[in-house]
């Protein structure tokens, strides 16, 4: 069995948009000006700058066209997140959403678990739910309403968060994947406050894990009409020796819907894995 | 046609949004230092999540004939760059470059496939590889 071997190069799929961004106001026009609007923030992206080398780690383009204007609201004065977005989480590695010269404060034993950790064992890879705060790499929508909030996840899986807007935790919730959500406004800021989480998901590629102590405090600021950023506080000590934050940028995708995706369906790819995803190559 | 199809893959890779492949770790499931062109026939062609896929007989230099499978991104994916279920059918006669599945079996990530007249179909642009 002989075949031509060539060069070809890193194979690297992009989650294109089909068509040019054209206006987004018609679905996305302010009840009320806002008191600034802040522009696209080439710093503020979740990657690192400049592409990179690995298609498992996401990357922002700085010659991106981004759909401009000012932070919508809604009539009772709260900015309006509502959209279709795209990333807003980390997907290859945890560490894409730390400040310069900072470290994720792993404990050695949550080390070790995640060095051993092999990709065909992670989840997501599997078709289950990325749990808080992994993105996967596909749409997401948010619809926002005065008593609930609900993410909903285009791909992997096709399911939905719900954030219950100033609700109340249960003493003893059931330890689940997207745990239990409560919500509130800090500002402009929507402050998601999560606890309630099974041990199940890994938070990237890489296998970062987690304990069922996990506690995540999200503060989503919808910085212009096309900008939400995602500050996430990561609390568990079971794996963690302290909190630490993350930011992440999701961009708004205007003009898509949200596609079916059943991850079910046709899930190939775990049984072929080999090994562990190991540190993106960032350039 | 074919130049406006690179166009409308010029315009794509100007405005695509952050690059990510999947649901799972790329590097763990294929081999970027195992390129592969391979020219055959499609034997069939599914589109469904998360990934689509088509497979195809390519015929090796002794006659014996090797069933590969090939995978493309997520059908939503192809779909938001232009593409269709009807793009790729049985008995299409292509040409895949892709890269191959670690473990070694018949299977690979497919970059691009061109068609025995030339064009094109599921190709990603250039401007996909790393950094600019």
């Amino acid at each position: 069995m002989k075949y031509n071997l060539t060069g070809a190069g890193l194979i690297e799929v992009s989650l294109g948009i089909a068509f040019v961004f054209t206006s987004v106001a018609a679905a996305q026009a302010p009840a009320t000006p806002p008191a600034k609007s802040s522009g696209l923030n080439a710093s503020e992206s979740t990657a690192p700058a400049g592409g990179s080398a690995n298609p498992d780690v996401a990357r922002r383009r700085p010659r991106e066209v981004a759909p401009q204007g000012p932070t919508p609201r809604l009539p009772d004065g709260h900015p309006d997140l509502s959209g279709v977005w795209n990333g807003g989480g980390p997907v290859g590695d945890l560490a894409q959403g730390l400040a310069p010269g900072e470290t994720i404060p792993i404990l050695p034993a949550a080390k070790a678990l995640m060095d051993k950790r092999q990709s065909k064992d992670d989840p997501e890879a599997n078709c289950l739910p990325t749990g808080i705060p992994r993105i996967a790499p596909y749409p997401w929508r948010i619809v926002q309403t005065p008593t609930h909030i609900f993410f909903l996840f285009e791909g992997n899986i096709h399911s939905f968060r719900q954030i219950l807007m100033n609700g109340k935790h249960p003493d003893d919730p059931d330890p689940t994947w997207y745990g239990h959500s409560i919500g509130s406004w800090d500002g402009d800021t929507l402050v998601v406050d999560t606890i309630g989480f099974n041990d199940k998901f890994w938070f990237d590629f890489r296998g970062h894990p987690h304990t069922e102590q996990l506690h995540t405090i999200e503060r989503y600021t919808r910085k212009d009409l096309g900008t939400l950023e995602n500050k996430v506080t990561i609390i568990d000590p079971g794996d963690y020796s302290k909190p630490f934050t993350l930011t992440f940028t999701a961009r708004l995708r205007p003009k898509e819907e949200l596609m079916e995706y059943i991850c079910q369906e046709n899930q190939q790819d775990a049984q072929h894995m080999i090994g562990t995803s190991g540190p993106p190559q960032n350039p | 046609m074919k130049a406006a199809f690179a166009s409308l893959i010029a315009g794509l890779a100007l405005l695509a949004p952050a690059a990510a492949l999947a649901h799972h770790s790329f590097a763990a499931e294929y081999d970027t230092k195992k390129p592969v062109t391979l020219k055959g026939t499609v034997t069939n062609v599914e589109w469904t999540n998360p990934h689509a896929r088509f497979y195809l007989d390519v015929k090796d230099e002794s006659g014996n004939v090797n069933h590969w499978n090939l995978e493309l991104a997520s059908p939503n994916v192809l779909v938001r760059q232009g593409w269709s279920r009807h793009t790729l059918k049985v008995g299409d006669q292509v040409t895949v470059e892709g890269a191959q599945a670690k473990d070694g079996s018949q299977m690979a990530n497919a970059r691009t496939v061109t068609l025995a007249d030339g064009k094109k179909v599921f190709a990603f642009s250039p401007s996909d590889a790393p950094a600019q």
